[in-house]
């Protein structure tokens, strides 16, 4: 699976300055991706770009191979007129009922299905949106900070069951947590603040790729951290 | 209350019974003419309640067209916001002078008087995404217009209560006044036959069942919203707006 963009330009109706300007990327999946950056660095848009719900001003983007991009944010909820577990019955293909069975066990939302979901807690939400695009047909998945409300081990351990029940899946995951994305991610992607006019260029980390049933030295961990960061700070002028 | 705050004023300034009438006079009406002055609020009621249904079938079909982002969808829109600056009462005379004092005319007024508020805000509603509840829909391909519009129905399910009550005021107001101004029965003719004759006290009369049926309507239409709120939601508030 294999994603170009080339010469993208957006800026938001109204806005003074664009988000983008000329900027170059490409990732070739399977696997599982982060998109990093500072607040405002275009990290969304890119997303929705690629996702189709905005169209790009300037360039294109060049997806050969996926035929389904989903993205998600961490803001959706299902309609409420329904249980957690009627809704996602409803959502959920005939072949995918025993995968949804294996994540809800996963999440510990098994309990939870007889309720509505304006009365879950924030993590429980997240868990569930999530829960219900990862039993949809996709090739890439775009997951815009879906776990930022959930707590930091049950985080984790979704993210690790993520990889193993989807190996060949590709999925970009939008985070401001740079330990989860160092930890995670195969690659981190960074944006670098500043979309002044020029060439934005979006700096590449190797990440450590922490699969189920490993422990990651927390050395290698804080470096690549500090990596992240670093290029996240630095102007997108500059290289780390 | 009101009819204490009346008397207070008749004593302090000392107005004749001509001005306002004394309590036991206004008692005496009522009860020689309270069976007529009820029936006659009915009556008004039922048009009422009738042109306000009617207002909301039609301002639901409207509506539905007037979301749309297509060129009748647009001209509804521009419609409905033109006409409903208009002053539907200042029309009244000419309706009546085309379809009589009966009750198509009462029917027809109660209807107008309340159909514009209703289409403009069922306009907003049906016109405006939910995004955080249809992105999944929309990016998994299963969104329809039905799914959109239950959805945002759902959503605003407070609003449209609220616009539905507000509008029911309108509705009754609306008929009194036509009925007031050219009908031949309901509990504004009544009030019209009392003013020629200078009777403050049947007007008073009047008065006091209008706001005690208008009461009973509101409260019965607030219950039917509270319970459609509990069905649908499991409360009686979007669990939204709770803290």
């Amino acid at each position: 699976m294999y994603i170009a963009c080339r010469n993208l330009h957006y800026t938001y109706p109204g806005a003074n300055s664009p988000v983008f300007s000329n900027l170059d990327w490409s990732i070739e999946g399977p696997g599982f991706f982060a998109l990093f950056g500072l607040s405002g660095t275009g990290k969304s848009t890119l997303a929705r770009l690629i996702s189709g719900e905005l169209s790009p001003m300037q360039g294109d983007i060049d997806c050969p191979n996926a035929r389904r991009v989903l993205y998600t944010h961490n803001a959706e909820r299902i309609p409420g007129w329904n249980t957690v577990g009627a809704h996602l019955r409803s959502v959920t293909p005939a072949s995918k009922a025993s995968l949804l069975t294996t994540i809800l066990k996963d999440y510990g939302m098994e309990a939870h299905l007889e309720n509505r979901f304006s009365g879950l807690s924030m993590g429980q939400k997240n868990r569930i949106n999530l829960a219900r695009y990862l039993v949809q047909e996709f090739d890439l998945l775009i997951a815009d900070e879906v776990l930022a409300n959930v707590d930091e081990p049950t985080r984790n351990h979704i993210l690790e069951r993520l990889k193993t029940l989807f190996p060949q899946k590709t999925f970009i995951y939008i985070s401001h947590n740079a330990l989860e994305v160092a930890r995670f991610s195969q690659t981190i992607h960074v944006l670098p603040h500043g979309s002044t006019v020029g060439t934005n260029r979006i700096h590449r980390i190797t990440g450590l790729d922490q699969q189920e049933g490993m422990e990651t030295p927390e050395e290698l961990v804080q470096e690549r951290v500090y990596a992240i960061l670093k290029s996240a700070a630095s102007t997108s002028e500059s290289r780390p | 209350m009101a009819l204490g705050l009346l008397w207070g004023v008749k004593i302090i300034y000392g107005f004749s019974d001509y001005l306002i009438p004394q309590p036991l006079e206004v008692l005496q009406v009522a009860d020689q003419n309270g069976l007529l002055y009820v029936k006659a609020v009915l009556n008004t009621l039922a048009v009422a309640i009738a042109g306000h249904m009617v207002a909301i079938v039609l301002a639901t079909v409207v509506g539905l067209v007037g979301r749309l982002n297509t060129w009748p969808g647009n001209f509804t829109r521009t419609a409905a916001y033109n006409l409903q600056a208009y002053p539907i009462v200042a029309v009244a005379p000419i309706i009546f002078l085309f379809l009589g004092d009966g009750l198509a005319s009462r029917l027809l007024i109660a209807a107008m008087i309340c159909y514009f508020p209703l289409l403009l805000n069922f306009i907003g509603i049906f016109a405006k995404p939910v995004e955080e509840v249809e992105h999944f829909f929309r990016i998994t391909g299963r969104i329809n217009w039905r799914l959109e519009l239950s959805i945002r129905t759902f959503e605003n399910l407070d609003k449209i209560t609220t616009v539905i009550v507000g509008s029911g005021t309108m509705a009754l107001v609306g008929t009194i006044i036509a009925e007031f101004l050219a009908a031949t029965d309901g509990i504004g003719y009544i009030i019209r036959k009392a003013l020629y004759q200078s009777n403050l006290a049947k007007i008073l009369v009047a008065l006091f069942l209008i706001g005690l049926c208008s009461s009973l309507y509101l409260s019965f239409i607030e219950t039917i919203g509270g319970w459609i709120k509990m069905r649908l939601y499991g409360t009686r508030s979007s669990p939204y707006d709770q803290v």
